[in-house]
């Protein structure tokens, strides 16, 4: 019995993955929970012994599966770890003869898979080219696919992205604040971006700008336009996924900012318009302050995740044509698993842990400037 | 109460809104006279009464080329999905194509494993939801309702995590599975899902749990409750919207991963439909038509699903932002 690939065999192989995992999860959590209870409550008779408690399960998740595999990958950094020495780095996977695994991980690893991300290194050195000057290191297929470039195109993508996120999830937002009809299904509509899986969003746009029969093109010609060969070109293909992610990121500005207008108290408006404030000293001096904690942590994620946003690009272009899509993420993903990955571990954990640290600091200093986070742990 | 300008124009003698009426109504001709002029071209007419409906209803004709914008590629998949073979590569704009037929629903079903793509996606995903709701629900209510040392850092880390770049964790992952010898096996899938899913939930579900009175407690503590029976008599029902929004969340996320889900599953027989339509479009293959009708049937629930909850959608995620 099999319909379309699925056969009694497969689902009795899958369920019996996960009902004993779920099984298995309970007990382990309910019988640690108590037992842990007990350890803080009765032995060390600490107040907290009810929240720590309840929250030792999300803590374990996070220890076996995040801060586990970061650790590993700052282990990793220091490593040689490439499909060749795969088998010195596995407890289970069995070592060739010739093979020399003596060291396994050691600092001129790491500072050769650093160094890497940056400049190009022969012979464990920097190399230079005949007029001494540093020549820096290629990350991807084309010879321009510096570090550089790669952070100053991450700059540019997520900049553009996430201003256009906001000026228009704002306007959407004012004007569905606004007594119209037909409120309810404007929003169902707006969301829509939102709610269609990011896979289907990338590769159904992909078609969309192919060259002959994407609707962008035949829109263009319908109006007398030349058609433009969207993915082919590095600037128009940089435009066409820059789009598509503005497209997928207004319906969240959108919800946000209008659940926000929405809660904010309409007598203020009345005050300010009785003293005779204009529209848009009302924006400016009731509407933004008071969506404040709203806009601060929203704008945060935002820049977060487009900054990381790898999976449409990787979808959509692949990073190509020419590398000329690439943002870092990708970057990093297709040194890792793409097509013309090298399989290099090592410098990829290193060159993963700069892109965290550049990430790390921006946020750290946007949210200190900014305080907005406030809201989320002062209360 | 209106924030934007409202439009008064200076009081010239004429009635603005009769004005832009007049307006309107001369965009609208003006269009269908350029269509005249270029070969019944309809685009001019569709243009003219868009620019005709901005200047007599800006709010809705706005709004209604944003949703245009948002549906569009819908509608597109959907058409194209109906498609009979010899008109895949049209290039026409219709919605309902000319001899419209369930072929590529009937082929998806019998010439590739799409079923299988789907079981395995639902197993996935059905089981990440439920877990990372139920992990964050309790984590989250200790941040909410308790002072206690380390509370700053831990929260402070919850959003560290939102930082680190997937290929951060996808590479210490996949050489840890590689390591074990346990790629193609979902279950780790499925833990490392849960884990990168309970951050984001106990952030969302915190920020509403705080918004509760705690006195609601107290008073079901007085009446012989203890904290983890108020917890589940009182709050929980209370928190219906927010827990519905964390399950929305972490179940779309896992319903639509691609990147780890690429490099952990390899083997065909646990591909989830991620995969399994990438392929169907993939360097060497262009099936439309399946593609198109296997999207559709992918993305139609979850869109459901969505819709229905999209009046959750925007209390859960902003209840107890904004204090007025």
């Amino acid at each position: 019995m099999e319909f379309s690939g699925l056969s009694g065999e497969a689902i009795l192989n899958t369920l019996g993955l996960i009902i004993p995992l779920l099984i298995a999860l309970v007990v382990v959590v309910l019988a640690f929970q108590f037992g842990f209870y007990q350890l803080l409550a009765k032995a060390f008779k600490t107040k907290h012994a009810l929240p720590y408690t309840l929250l030792a399960p999300a803590a374990v998740a996070l220890l076996i599966f995040m801060i586990y595999p970061l650790v590993f990958n700052v282990l990793l950094a220091f490593s040689d770890l490439k499909r060749n020495t795969f088998p010195c780095y596995s407890p289970v996977l069995r070592r060739p003869a010739d093979l020399d695994c003596s060291v396994l991980y050691s600092p001129e690893y790491a500072a050769n898979n650093f160094l890497s991300v940056f400049f190009r290194i022969r012979n464990g050195e920097i190399s230079r080219d005949s007029e001494g000057n540093v020549q820096l290191g290629r990350l991807l297929r084309t010879p321009d696919s510096t570090f550089p470039v790669l952070l100053g195109r991450t700059a540019v993508w997520t900049a553009v992205n996430v201003i256009f996120h906001f000026v228009l999830g704002m306007a959407l937002a004012l004007i569905m604040n606004q007594k119209i009809r037909f409120k309810g299904l404007y929003r169902a509509l707006i969301v829509v971006p939102w709610a269609i899986p990011g896979v289907i969003v990338a590769l159904t746009w992909r078609q969309e700008f192919h060259a002959q029969y994407g609707f962008v093109n035949a829109l263009i010609s319908a109006f007398g336009g030349q058609p433009i060969s969207w993915l082919d070109d590095p600037t128009a293909a940089f435009i066409a996924v820059i789009f598509v992610n503005i497209w997928l990121g207004v319906p969240f500005y959108m919800v946000m900012i209008l659940g926000g207008l929405q809660s904010i108290n309409p007598e203020y408006y009345e005050a300010a318009q009785m003293d005779g404030a204009s529209a848009v000293q009302r924006f400016r001096g009731i509407t933004i302050p008071l969506l404040r904690p709203i806009l601060i942590p929203a704008v945060t994620l935002d820049v977060i995740w487009t900054f990381n946003k790898a999976d449409l690009i990787f979808i959509m272009t692949g990073g190509g044509p020419q590398e000329s899509t690439n943002i870092l993420v990708t970057a990093l993903y297709n040194a890792a698993f793409g097509p013309a990955a090298t399989s290099e571990f090592g410098f990829a954990a290193a060159f993963s842990i700069i892109i965290f640290i550049i990430l790390f600091f921006f946020a750290v200093i946007w949210i200190t400037t900014s305080g907005g986070l406030k809201e989320v742990y002062d209360r | 109460m209106s924030t934007l300008a409202k439009t008064s124009a200076p009081s010239t003698g004429l009635d603005p809104k009769q004005l832009r009426q007049y307006g309107a109504i001369a965009l609208v001709v003006l269009g269908v006279v350029l269509m005249l002029f270029d070969n019944l071209n309809l685009g001019w007419t569709v243009v003219g009464a868009w620019l005709g409906l901005l200047v007599w209803q800006p709010y809705h004709a706005i709004l209604i080329f944003y949703s245009l914008i948002s549906i569009y590629p819908v509608l597109r998949v959907i058409s194209i999905s109906l498609r009979p073979t010899s008109g895949l590569l049209s290039r026409s704009l219709d919605i309902i194509p000319p001899g419209a037929v369930l072929t590529s629903f009937s082929q998806i079903f019998n010439e590739e494993d799409f079923v299988l793509w789907l079981w395995n996606t639902f197993a996935i995903t059905v089981t990440v939801s439920i877990v990372g709701v139920i992990v964050a629900a309790t984590g989250a209510y200790a941040f909410s309702r308790w002072r206690f040392p380390g509370r700053r850092p831990a929260l402070i880390f919850l959003l560290t995590t939102q930082m680190i770049p997937a290929g951060m964790l996808l590479v210490p992952l996949f050489v840890i599975v590689a390591q074990l010898g346990l790629t193609n096996n979902i279950a780790g899938l499925i833990l490392a899902y849960v884990s990168t899913a309970v951050p984001f939930s106990i952030w969302i579900l915190k920020g509403y749990y705080d918004t509760i009175p705690p006195d609601l407690e107290e008073a079901a503590m007085v009446d012989g409750c203890n904290r983890l029976e108020a917890f589940w008599r009182v709050i929980l029902p209370l928190s219906t919207p927010a827990l519905s929004i964390v399950f929305l969340f972490n179940f779309l996320a896992a319903w639509s991963e691609f990147l780890v889900a690429k490099v952990i599953l390899q083997d065909p027989n646990v591909w989830t439909w991620a995969l399994g339509l990438n392929d169907l479009i993939g360097t060497f293959n262009t099936d439309w038509g399946k593609y198109a009708a296997g999207s559709v049937m992918v993305t139609i629930p979850v869109l459901l699903l969505f819709m229905w909850q999209s009046k959750y959608l925007i209390s859960g995620l902003t209840l107890g932002g904004v204090k007025s």
